[in-house]
């Protein structure tokens, strides 16, 4: 009976040694974090808009095509390297994003985006963030994918890269199945 | 001087060879000739390891970027000191560090040689080269860093700015002396099960001096790594139960129950299979926090280079150490490993109470720190566990093994007299009552836990001051070490229960109030260094009476080479209280986002950790000195 017991930390330390290897194996990225609002419809708001005269209404501007939602700001380096990546979505996939541009000087922004062209059909202004608060954003950037019918896919944490542009973008195309 | 990294690489493999070679020779039989042989393999293996350190060290002086590893770590501009933490503070250079350490721990198990114990080092020497083996030929497969690059860019990529602080650079070295010193426990623990005479050998006090040079390295360790965080990360606090420091905590509580129930062993000759256990579990905590953090299978604030091959050979080693020493853990029967009858009332009772509470602790945090992951692969769900997970479960077990770790050593082995126990600590009982009157009295501040904590505190400390005169001496490493427990949970009461924080946006010339004291904000402006640009607050402190009492200065730099900014957090610190200041975003319109925070008894932490730190190094010493008499 007591030898029994010695074979524990054995059996202990299988298990996890298991785990650990499937983790390995899989194909999974740890810092991917699931939105509570995936699946479920936008967060409504209003807000101003940078770039045009009138309100921003999010009921009139969802739920006609696939849209992107990217929260952004000109004090966020890895903003600046995926610039490059909402342009390509926009001028040749034809996207409609949408820009948030958080915690930020207005004016700064309008000079951004001149200077590296602008991939968005309209930029919100959240100074204070709390439209960010409403989405569940942690940390910029972070592009939202929705849907049609206005049902939010996908949240990608973090900058649109070379390496993840093509998942990204695949993403967006099974957004509408 | 071009040739410096190749003979660097040249000698890693040598290295292996020597390590080869010193398993080779381990495994034979036992003659003469081997002892002259090892002493040739441990020398050679530990000349081939430091030989190499020192060929990566020149490289990251000289700048010399056609080594990888150099380029991607280092700048020309950046600080001497930094060019020399650079060596380890990357992922294939602390590869590198970790194995000159094995080498030296290797040595010292050699000098123990004599003809009393020949058997016994010689399979100790054999685990230990196993071990050795399997992590030279990690780094030279999967994280050389003497890789080149053709062509030689013309600088390196600087390395991450918030690690260029003094504290961080000599955290990783004392660190790795912590774990890579269980692996020696791990080698005498495998030595002891697969030897027949070892009745004859007194093992336990072979392994305690390793036990507790790695126990008190890893405490210093945590020490500094806790000091980077508090000075540099800018958020106020100095620990976040963060995965690589539940990976640094789990292996030094296992430390904490193996150093305890080695005194047992050594005094009564009990609980000699759980010590076995223990020295085996500590090292392959050690090991498999290693894996944790380099393989990116979790995220962390430490960032080093994620590759899965890694994360695969680590794991395939971990599973052949652990495999083979657990199996022989629960096969091996030897009849005086079997001698476990434990009155509670007695020394060895509080040892044991000890030693249930630091797995039960051990196992809590080793829990939060993978439960996520468990739970990851089999239902596919993402959960994260935190703070209040590890507070309430944590701080309550902690709380008996504290009150116990008070009369402990006041208790004689085997039965002790109670009424005679409670006498003795009546003084302290006194005391405690006497100090937490005026403190209640002082700062009318009613919060259970830090009334606990501070109650905790001053019953291990005064149990100490009044039984000064009849510990003998060869324990007063002991009390030294369990007054740095004593200081240590006073500090960390002081700074988590009674930590006030403010969060504002200021401009020049704003005031705030915080415990007593008023901030002026008075100027900002621009400080312009070698390898940054900060913008740099100047804060003004004064107090009740309106008297200054010190000029902050929080800086928010900008490092050119990196395109990244971090904060530099300004900090006044005297024995009951630290004035903590960070600089955030903002501009002259609206102003900058200033968090201020008032910690009390903060230094108190790393002033125990220290004391600690001193007591085990003391312990070191005496446990030498019992090993030469047994040599003689």
């Amino acid at each position: 009976m007591k030898k029994k017991i010695l074979i524990f930390p054995f059996i202990t330390f299988l298990f996890i040694l298991i785990v650990f290897f499937y983790l390995l194996v899989i194909e999974r990225d740890p810092s991917e974090l699931p939105s509570v609002l995936i699946d479920k419809k936008i967060p409504t708001f209003e807000a101003e808009s940078l770039l045009n005269k009138k309100k921003f209404i999010s009921k009139n501007e969802f739920g006609n095509e696939t849209t992107l939602v990217n929260f952004f700001a000109t004090w966020c380096g890895p903003c600046r390297d995926e610039h490059v990546y909402l342009k390509r979505l926009s001028n040749e996939k034809g996207l409609k994003i949408i820009g948030v541009n958080y915690k930020d000087d207005s004016n700064k922004t309008v000079e951004w985006l001149k200077e590296l062209g602008n991939p968005y059909s309209d930029v919100i202004v959240d100074s204070k963030g709390l439209i960010g608060i409403d989405w569940g954003v942690y940390g910029i950037p972070e592009t939202y994918i929705v849907n049609s019918k206005g049902i939010i896919k996908y949240r990608l944490v973090g900058s649109i890269t070379k390496k993840n542009y093509n998942a990204f973008y695949s993403k967006i195309k099974k957004s509408e199945d | 001087m071009i040739m410096v990294p190749s003979l660097g690489n040249f000698s890693l493999w040598l290295a292996l060879c020597f390590a080869i070679f010193q398993f080779v020779i381990s495994c034979k039989k036992n003659n003469q000739s081997t002892l002259y042989l090892n002493r040739i393999a441990v020398n050679g293996l530990l000349l081939c390891a430091f030989l190499s350190f020192l060929s990566l060290m020149y490289s990251y002086l000289v700048s010399d970027f056609s080594v990888a590893n150099v380029f991607q770590n280092s700048h020309t501009t950046k600080p001497l000191l930094y060019k020399i933490a650079a060596v380890w503070g990357n992922h294939e250079g602390s590869m590198l560090l970790w194995i000159l350490v094995l080498a030296i721990f290797n040595y010292f198990i050699f000098k123990l040689y004599n003809k009393t114990n020949s058997i016994f080092i010689s399979k100790t020497l054999e685990t230990q080269a196993f071990v050795t083996i399997g992590f030279l030929l990690f780094t030279l497969l999967t994280s050389n860093p003497f890789e080149r690059i053709i062509p030689v860019p013309t600088n390196g990529l600087g390395f991450n700015p918030i690690l260029q602080d003094p504290a961080l650079a000599i955290h990783p070295p004392l660190l790795y002396i912590g774990y890579v010193g269980f692996s020696a426990a791990f080698s005498f623990s495998v030595s002891a099960m697969s030897i027949e005479s070892i009745e004859k050998v007194p093992w336990y006090n072979y392994m305690k001096p390793f036990v507790l040079a790695a126990w008190a390295f890893l405490t210093i360790g945590i020490a500094f790594g806790s000091i980077w965080a508090y000075y540099e990360l800018g958020w106020g606090g100095w620990w976040f139960w963060d995965p690589v420091e539940n990976a640094s905590l789990m292996p030094w509580l296992l430390g904490t129950a193996l150093i305890h129930s080695l005194v047992t062993v050594e005094k009564k000759k009990m609980l000699q299979k759980w010590v076995l256990l223990l020295a085996i579990l500590a090292f392959l905590l050690s090991v498999i926090g290693t894996f944790l953090v380099r393989s990116g299978i979790l995220t962390s604030v430490h960032t080093f280079a994620l590759d899965p091959a890694r994360g695969i050979y680590i794991l395939v080693f971990i599973g052949i150490l652990g495999t083979y020493s657990l199996i022989l853990f629960a096969t091996s029967t030897k009849k005086n490993f079997e001698k476990n009858y434990v009155s509670f009332l007695s020394r060895e009772g509080s040892i044991l109470i000890n030693n249930i509470i630091m797995i039960v602790v051990c196992s809590s945090v080793f829990l939060g720190t993978i439960y996520p992951l468990i739970i990851e692969a089999f239902s596919n769900n993402k959960i994260s566990v935190g703070e209040p997970y590890y507070n309430s479960t944590v701080i309550p077990i902690m709380i008996p093994a504290i009150l116990v770790m008070g009369v402990g050593p006041l208790l004689s082995w085997k039965k002790i007299d109670v009424k005679k126990i409670f006498w003795k600590t009546l003084p302290s009982i006194v005391l405690t009552i006497i100090v937490i009157t005026i403190f209640l009295w002082i700062y009318q501040s009613y919060n259970p836990l830090g009334i606990i904590g501070i109650i905790l505190s001053c019953w291990i400390i005064s149990n100490i001051i009044f039984t000064q005169n009849n510990i003998p001496k060869f324990s007063k490493s002991m009390v030294m070490a369990h007054l740095g427990i004593g200081l240590l949970i006073l500090g960390i009461t002081g700074s988590s229960v009674w930590q006030k924080e403010k969060i504002l946006r200021m401009k020049v010339n704003d005031e705030i109030i915080i415990h007593n004291y008023n901030i002026i904000f008075k100027e900002i402006k621009e400080v312009v260094e070698k390898n940054y640009i900060a913008l740099q607050g100047n804060f003004w402190v004064y107090n009740k009476k309106n008297n200054i009492i010190t000029k902050l200065h929080p800086e928010n730099r900008f490092y050119p080479v990196t395109n990244n900014s971090t904060t530099e957090a300004s900090i006044h610190t005297n024995l009951l209280r630290d004035l903590y200041i960070v600089l955030g975003d903002g501009n002259q319109k609206d102003g900058w986002v200033v968090r201020v925070y008032y910690n009390p008894l903060v230094v108190w932490i790393w002033i125990g950790a220290f004391v600690i730190f001193l007591g085990g190094l003391f312990s070191i010493n005496i446990n030498l000195k019992i090993l030469k008499r047994l040599s003689l």
